[in-house]
């Protein structure tokens, strides 16, 4: 069971009890929440706020392909996922992720939450842009999609 | 033939506009874009190092929301998206 949402933080906030609705159930032992936030520093630059862009199509399906995928590789079975990311202006110390994850037992839901938060990482559609103290924002360098052989 | 590149991450500098728009010949490919889109570079930023590295690692994305080759043909006029390498969470 997946839940894979794209926030924007104009309307909306990621909220840790929204994801707690969603996973909690008798079926389940163990819950596991990760909780991305923006931190004030980066690279001995001082952070004022992360801005997120987002492909929110590409987002949603990424999300659910991690999902599909981990469900196959792990073999577990009776599992609550909730993904939510958020795009827009973010400030320090307000949540930019929520991955939850519940099951039977707790090694399960470490070995998936884990999972699920590294590939998003490498392979889902979402971009930052750091803005630092004096105005001055710069966008991150990331993982490229692509074989940079092939565009050459 | 119209493409409508629509924009995301370090590649929305490129424009005021979350979006870019090109005239390629009939049956191009993903090749030809990236090619017309650092001729876009070259002309409207100098050159600029960073934006051309930007493009020439950037993956796409068509219409039916696929990341596609550089071989793929864009056989219709269509919204596109440039994917700059990723790194959220």
């Amino acid at each position: 069971m997946l839940h894979a949402k794209i926030i924007d933080a104009i309307k909306e906030k990621v909220d840790i009890a929204n994801a707690q609705k969603f996973i909690t159930s008798r079926k389940y032992g163990a819950s596991i929440y990760f909780v991305g936030t923006v931190r004030d520093q980066n690279n001995d630059k001082k952070v004022t706020g992360i801005t997120y862009d987002s492909h929110d199509a590409l987002v949603i399906k990424s999300f659910e392909e991690i999902y599909k995928e981990a469900e196959t590789k792990f073999k577990f079975k009776n599992i609550a996922v909730y993904i939510e990311h958020i795009k827009g202006y973010v400030e320090l110390g307000e949540t930019s992720i929520i991955i939850a994850v519940a099951c039977k037992h707790r090694a399960q839901a470490y070995e998936f939450s884990r999972y699920v938060i590294e590939e998003i990482k490498k392979r889902t559609p979402i971009w930052k842009k750091e803005h630092y103290e004096g105005e001055d924002s710069k966008w991150l360098k990331g993982n490229p999609l692509i074989d940079q052989n092939q565009s050459k | 033939m119209k493409i409508k590149l629509e924009l995301f991450g370090a590649s929305r500098d490129f424009s005021k506009k979350d979006y870019l728009e090109f005239n390629l010949k009939e049956k191009s490919s993903i090749k030809d874009l990236r090619h017309e889109i650092l001729n876009f570079v070259e002309n409207n930023f100098k050159g600029n190092d960073n934006y051309k590295k930007l493009v020439k690692s950037s993956a796409f994305c068509s219409e039916e929301n696929n990341i596609v080759s550089d071989d793929y043909k864009i056989i219709k006029e269509q919204n596109i998206g440039i994917i700059p390498p990723i790194g959220g969470g």
